[in-house]
């Protein structure tokens, strides 16, 4: 795949009631990520966004975002899905040809709406909605029993997950302050509020406001933009059915085909041994485990056994992850913002040794239904 | 924002019809009958239910239809005192039971309630059996839920 380099990044600090206008936010977001490279808004050449009309209590919201995002008399897209989808996009509008600067941002703000409670408009209205059982917490709760019932893992295995990435958010100053947790023990996990069970409050992504923004350009302009752009070597992207019943919710079968599809691109045989980071957007801590297996970085069923902290022999977000600061529509962006920066050696505090080539990840649906992966590559060797 | 003076309050409220399509008007007319009914794959062979236009493995319109017993298997389940709500959160006074259940020869499993039973006896691969509402008119609702057979 010709090579499409990451040339800047804003995220603006996640806050439970971030006291600005949904505008605002975004713009400190698109307007940094520009800054960042040394552009001008004039040099951009489209404009991508993920917001999504449920979460802005608007159609077509994006059509109220136009100055704030940078895409005033400019081309200009949007999608209603993952930040991390609207990073592909960019990516392919950079790899047709016809466009040289991509501008994507991602954004929204739960305190402003109740997420669990739209996220039941997103059922079959014709059969779920009616019966009325499905949300973020129950669909959490079908897959991670799903999950330990398969392979025999205990929750406090899975509450382990939640441990390393409230610690792993506490070493992040762009974690969401609600989730840096520096003490937290497996029992506090297990005795948080149960959500819905096995599911408990800690274990779980809560939503909270922000916004995320990066800056694509084409191999050619990225390095005339900044000394070390991070590449994008490959990325796939792979759904499956929307129906939980239909699907077996131990496993990701749509996550370890679009893994396949981008390592074939990006070359890589064994992600064991070729990959330094992942970041990935796990909505609950089992998911976390599901989606390492799929990658390939361990048999099914045996996640809990990797070795995933910061110093570890596969960091899994060593950011904190979506745990960590869950901001729908931009936290896929901020997952690929975060390898990008383990990747530069910017990640202070938080740093993974010698880390060159990352994998990031974005999702949509209930019990990530549509998973999207990212090859990260930097010019080390 | 939660602000007082720094938020307007607005309700986005709009009526929509959802079209079935003829195999799910077929499953609910069954449901008014208290009968299941549901379609399967001439290529696959595979049961769904509710029925579905399209197969998603062979991407063919299934046509033939296939009555379902009232019996199945809890396939996976949760509970949970929050209320399921579009409108806000609340909890519930009652801790409601949430399972997937199988019915006997269908591959896909539905999320329906659980009844007459405690939290601490569901158990994945459990017999169940449907409870009807008393005067089923032809809605996804005329299914009350699952109990476990022989009163677990």
């Amino acid at each position: 795949m010709e090579k499409v380099g990451i040339v800047g990044y804003y995220q603006v600090k996640p806050e439970t009631d971030i006291q600005m206008s949904r505008p605002e936010m975004i713009f400190y977001a698109a307007r940094g990520a520009l800054d960042y490279a040394g552009l001008k808004r004039d040099d951009l050449t489209t404009v991508i966004s993920a917001t999504n009309d449920y979460y802005d209590g608007k159609t077509i919201s994006n059509c109220f975002t136009v100055e704030a995002g940078g895409a005033y008399l400019k081309d200009e897209s949007k999608v209603e899905m993952d930040g991390a989808h609207a990073v592909n996009y960019g990516l392919m509008r950079c790899l047709s040809g016809h466009h040289k600067l991509a501008l994507v941002w991602g954004a929204s703000q739960p305190s402003t709406f109740y997420y669990s409670c739209i996220r039941v408009l997103e059922n079959d209205p014709t059969f779920d909605r009616p019966i009325n059982l499905l949300n973020d917490y129950t669909a959490a709760a079908l897959g991670m029993r799903a999950y330990m019932n398969k392979f025999g893992v205990s929750v406090e295995d899975i509450a382990k997950v939640g441990v390393k990435n409230h610690k792993n958010a506490a070493k992040n100053p762009l974690a969401w302050n609600e989730a840096q947790l520096p003490d937290i023990t497996v029992e506090d996990i297990l005795n948080s509020e149960m959500l819905s069970n096995p599911v408990t409050k800690l274990m779980h992504a809560l939503p909270c406001d922000g916004a995320t923004a990066l800056v694509l350009a084409p191999e050619g302009l990225a390095k005339k933009i900044i000394d070390d752009p991070v590449w994008i070597t490959g990325v796939g992207l792979c759904q499956e059915t929307y129906y939980l019943g239909d699907r077996d919710l131990s496993i990701s079968v749509s996550m370890e085909k679009a893994a396949q599809k981008a390592y074939k691109l990006a070359g890589i045989n064994d992600p064991r041994k070729d990959i330094d980071v992942v970041e990935l957007f796990e909505h609950s801590a089992y998911e976390e485990l599901v989606l390492a297996e799929a990658l390939g970085l361990c048999e099914k069923g045996k996640g809990s056994s990797l070795s995933s902290e910061i110093n570890g022999e596969i960091p899994i977000n060593p950011s904190g992850g979506n745990i960590g600061a869950f901001t729908p529509c931009a936290t896929g962006i901020t997952r690929i913002i975060e390898a990008v920066k383990q990747i530069q050696g910017e990640a202070k505090g938080y740093q993974v040794k010698d880390a060159n080539r990352a994998i990031a990840h974005g999702q949509i649906g209930f019990c990530a239904q549509n998973n999207i992966v990212f090859i990260l590559e930097g010019g080390k060797r | 924002m939660k602000g007082e003076i720094l938020t307007t309050k607005g309700a986005v409220r709009a009526e929509f019809d959802f079209w079935v399509g003829l195999y799910l008007d077929k499953f609910l007319d069954g449901l008014e009958q208290k009968k299941f009914i549901g379609n399967k794959c001439s290529k696959c062979g595979k049961v769904y239910i509710p029925p579905r236009k399209i197969c998603g493995d062979c991407f063919e319109h299934i046509e033939e239809y296939v009555d379902l017993p009232d019996i199945g298997v809890l396939t996976n389940f949760t509970f949970t005192k929050w209320a399921i709500s579009e409108r806000r959160p609340r909890q519930s006074k009652n801790i409601k039971m949430i399972g997937l259940v199988k019915l006997d020869g269908a591959d896909s499993a539905m999320l329906l309630p659980i009844l007459k039973t405690e939290p601490e006896n569901l158990k994945i691969g459990m017999k169940v059996q449907v409870v009807w509402s008393e005067k089923p008119q032809g809605q996804p609702t005329d299914i009350k839920g699952f109990k476990p057979i022989g009163g677990a």
